[in-house]
């Protein structure tokens, strides 16, 4: 997204005339320390950003890349969108170098993760708006950076704001917190918390705006985030968790499982063989007006969607319903009328084929251990062929070692780690989905990137 | 577009008693329609449409994916305009297969003279016209033997028997898969021809534009003297980003997100050269820079090449070393602590007096003109440098700041250590 340019878009704070040429900054004197009256600790701030920058290598680009400025208006240190860090003298002055050095990575950590892009986002999509909103968003996003950037030679500041003080579960994305905490009497003392437009996407008093020096442009900020994140896959031992998932979704963020199944599903039901398509089988109507002309017509035939579901216990009634409601409505997207669309539960064996007519109908008993190749022959067994075959489960389970004559899709409920494998045999590891099957991920990512 | 007739005296139901000298409502409500379309422009720098000129300008198919309703077409409208070339529109979805292909012509003896794919006459306008803009839009919305007929079109710029001339360019629209009503899926050698090109709004445009106040974009023009340069600078970028990452080459999008996109391969590489030469000749930004080599190989790959071209725009060391007192070092921290480092590599890999101290003078100044936390670490490793016959410069003395500020942040990570210890045991 480009920042939008309105008004001047000359490099209007250090009278920098004659050189508006593209991306070259004229070498001027450090601007902050230019200020007279600030009498900000540069060499406390700086030995604190060397600290951070040792401790956190994989940070030490996007640490340098900020430019600092010094203000009095901010509480204590504060960043705005385009990469400008801006601190309070007096913040620096009482606070620790040490100390000092965690506020630095969690400040940079809001900009790595465009928490304000993020923050934006949320706020159209679930219609927030208001100071308020944007205070809770920044409660929130310092709750995904705070429950795990400490540690390992990194002071917890002073005061800072951890899940766990607002009783929330660690390990949480910034939209999840969002969902689950009001303001109220554990916020009420939270209200001078404040890490700048950077954090939330609301602008302040002190920003310098998108046309003042020193700003970093969506392009170099897309860099500095690319080289971090190149940084810790690099290194992928020296990251805790929570950065290396940054790093593997900084470029590629998950999309929202509803859409990547549905155009799955889609693609699947609508491409050549099945569904709508033209053939030369009868003639078209538009024959009549081009005498001589052979012309193909449309004829659509019904994609047939076969959902074999998964009912072992490892898998929600809730993950069930809303996966199945979501496939049926996909179905009756791409044309497939209600009993062209067929359900089968399978746990170690399966039991029997039910037309979906109505969703709720359908009895998804099964529990214990799950094989999905009796789903599978199950679904092909019986009486017409389906087009598609969609296959609901966590994973747990043996797959068919030969690819079905229909196109696949598999809908993987997503499980943390590989901690639910290990009840009897620590050894085990399921087969992953084989090649020929589509595989979406259900449940990881709601959408949030 | 609402385009309207003059009214005459037989198609006027709403007055059906017309006074002479009233105006009729209809005239009115003409008036009320040439007050909303009286709407001015005003220059404005659009990221988005500077790259779709320069893709089209050369001659490689763009597809713009985008949200229905957010201005594709008139975007295409306006870059018509500008390229001064004739529009044509197709929208692909209300089309046959046939409409692409060719219909075929039963003669008097097919069995000696063959069967004739006779094209559509929008396309036998474009071939006679020689030039032109062809728009296909709705790609996303075609049944799929529509699409493997336009496909071809794109691929090989044949209709039936015709075959376009070099002169038409071709840009395609599709809806993204979430909001595509039907499964319109790029395969990968199909993907892998086009430069996707992600089409949003900018709210503040839209706004100002509702409001009576369109953006006209400057669009760029090509520096006829630059053309050279251009070329050596864009094959450089990309050759010497192949030779150290040759795992970049070729690489097939895998997993179900990268699904229809931008993937690298040789056929998309030469395409980024081209890109980047046009992009260069036409002094674009990074912004728009960023867009299309994204655009043709993909947000990794891409990322990787526009960091070597940041590498590229770094200062020489070789440069700085021999005129340590004029140096330019780069403003912003990050770049400045890669090209002072770059220096001590210099230093490191031809070793001699004059140019170790150079690189102190270089040192010195750093801190002078910017943050002395980014001089700490080159001057450790410059300080390693040091042959048992070289004398400490003079100039040495006045880094003493920073060797205070390295032992202030080893005293802080001292005390960090100590007291993380204690909750490291305690917490996680």
């Amino acid at each position: 997204m480009s920042a939008p340019t309105t008004g001047t878009d000359r490099d209007g704070t250090e009278g920098t005339e004659g050189t508006d040429g593209a991306g070259t900054r004229p070498a001027g004197t450090h601007r902050a320390k230019a200020r007279p009256a600030a009498a900000l600790d540069f060499d406390k701030l700086f030995a604190a950003r060397l600290h951070a920058a040792r401790v956190r290598p994989y940070l030490a680009t996007a640490l340098f890349a900020l430019h600092t400025v010094a203000s009095r208006q901010v509480p204590t240190m504060a960043v705005d969108r385009h990469w400008r860090c801006y601190v309070s003298p007096g913040f620096v002055d009482r606070t620790p170098v040490e100390e000092l050095a965690g506020v630095w990575v969690h400040e940079v950590s809001h900009l790595l993760r465009d928490h304000h892009g993020r923050g934006d986002r949320v706020a159209r999509e679930r219609g927030l708006t208001g100071p308020g909103e944007r205070l809770r968003m920044n409660i929130a996003a310092d709750c995904e950076i705070n429950d795990d950037v400490y540690g390992e030679g990194l002071v917890q500041p002073e005061g800072v704001l951890t899940p766990e003080y607002l009783g929330l579960p660690t390990g949480q994305l910034m939209e999840d917190y969002l969902r689950r905490f009001t303001l109220g009497a554990l916020t009420q003392d939270l209200v001078w918390l404040d890490c700048g437009s950077g954090a939330d996407g609301l602008e302040r008093a002190w920003d310098l705006g998108p046309d003042g020096a020193h700003g970093l442009s969506a392009q170099e900020q897309d860099a500095v985030r690319f080289r971090v994140a190149q940084g810790i896959n690099g290194r992928p031992g020296s990251a805790p968790a929570g950065w290396r998932r940054w790093a593997e979704e900084a470029f590629h963020p998950p999309q929202p499982w509803r859409e990547l199944l549905g155009a799955a599903v889609r693609s699947a039901a609508s491409g050549a063989g099945a569904g709508e398509d033209y053939s030369y089988a009868r003639p078209s109507r538009r024959s009549a007006a081009v005498p001589g002309a052979v012309l193909p017509s449309l004829r659509r035939r019904p994609p047939r969607v076969c959902v074999v579901i998964d009912t072992s216990g490892s898998v929600s009634d809730t993950e069930l319903g809303s996966a199945l409601l979501e496939v049926a409505a996909i179905a009756r997207a791409v044309g497939g009328r209600s009993d062209m669309v067929s359900v089968v539960p399978c746990d170690a064996a399966a039991r029997i084929v039910h037309p979906l007519c109505s969703g709720e109908g359908i009895p998804l008993i099964g529990g214990g251990g799950t094989d999905l190749r009796a789903g599978f022959a199950k679904a092909l067994g019986s009486g017409a062929r389906p087009d598609v075959i969609v296959a609901l489960t966590d994973g747990q389970t043996d797959w068919p070692a030969t690819r079905p004559p229909c196109r696949t899709v598999v809908g993987l409920f997503h499980r943390n780690a590989r901690s639910g494998w290990s009840e009897d045999d620590p050894e085990y590891v399921p087969d992953s989905p084989p090649a020929w099957a589509r595989v979406v991920t259900i449940g990881s990512g709601h959408g949030t990137r | 577009m609402p385009s309207h007739t003059p009214r005459t005296a037989t198609d006027a139901p709403a007055d059906p008693f017309p006074v002479p000298g009233r105006p009729s409502r209809l005239d009115v409500a003409g008036q009320l329609l040439a007050l909303l379309r009286d709407t001015t422009t005003e220059p404005r720098p659009d990221d988005q449409l500077e790259a779709l000129t320069l893709a089209v300008a050369a001659d490689l198919p763009v597809l713009l994916w985008g949200e229905p309703g957010i201005g594709k077409t008139a975007a295409l409208t306006q870059l018509a305009e500008s390229l001064d070339l004739p529009l044509t529109t197709v929208i692909a979805s209300v089309h046959e297969p046939s409409d692409f292909s060719g219909l075929p012509i039963v003669g008097d003896d097919p069995a000696e003279q063959g069967i004739p794919m006779a094209p559509p006459d929008w396309a036998v306008r474009l071939v006679r016209a020689g030039r032109g803009l062809l728009f296909l839009d709705e790609l996303s919305t075609a049944p799929p033997a529509v699409q493997a007929a336009l496909l071809r079109l794109v691929l090989e710029r044949r209709i039936g028997s015709l075959q376009l001339p070099p002169g038409v360019r071709i840009v395609a629209a599709a809806n993204p898969r979430g909001s595509a009503a039907d499964g319109w899926e790029l395969s990968p050698p199909l993907a892998n021809r086009f430069v996707h090109l992600q089409w949003t709004h900018d709210h503040d445009v839209v706004i100002r534009g509702l409001g009576g106040t369109w953006p006209r974009a400057t669009l760029p023009g090509l520096d006829a003297g630059n053309l050279p340069a251009a070329v050596d600078h864009a094959r450089r970028a990309v050759c010497g980003l192949l030779t150290a990452r040759p795992a970049l080459v070729h690489r097939l999008p895998s997993g179900e997100t990268r699904r229809g996109g931008a993937w690298p391969s040789p056929r998309s590489w030469d395409m980024t050269i081209r890109l980047l030469a046009f992009a260069n000749a036409a002094g674009s930004s990074r912004e728009v820079l960023s867009m299309l080599v994204r655009g043709a190989v993909g947000d990794g790959p891409g990322l990787e090449l526009l960091a070597a071209l940041d590498r590229m725009d770094l200062p020489d060391p070789e440069e700085l070393l021999a005129d340590p007192a004029g140096a330019d070092l780069p403003e912003r921290g990050d770049r400045r602590q890669a090209t002072l480092d770059g220096v001590v590599a210099a230093v490191r890999r031809r070793p001699d007096r004059s140019r170790w101290d150079a690189a102190w003078a270089l040192l010195v100044r750093a801190l002078e003109t910017g943050a002395p936390d980014l001089v700490v670490v080159p001057a450790t490793t410059l300080a390693a440098l040091r042959q048992e016959d070289w004398d400490v410069p003079e100039s040495i003395e006045r880094l003493a700041g920073v060797v205070a500020l390295s032992r202030r942040a080893d005293l802080s990570q001292e005390r960090a250590a100590a007291r993380t210890g204690v909750t490291a045991g305690a917490g996680r």
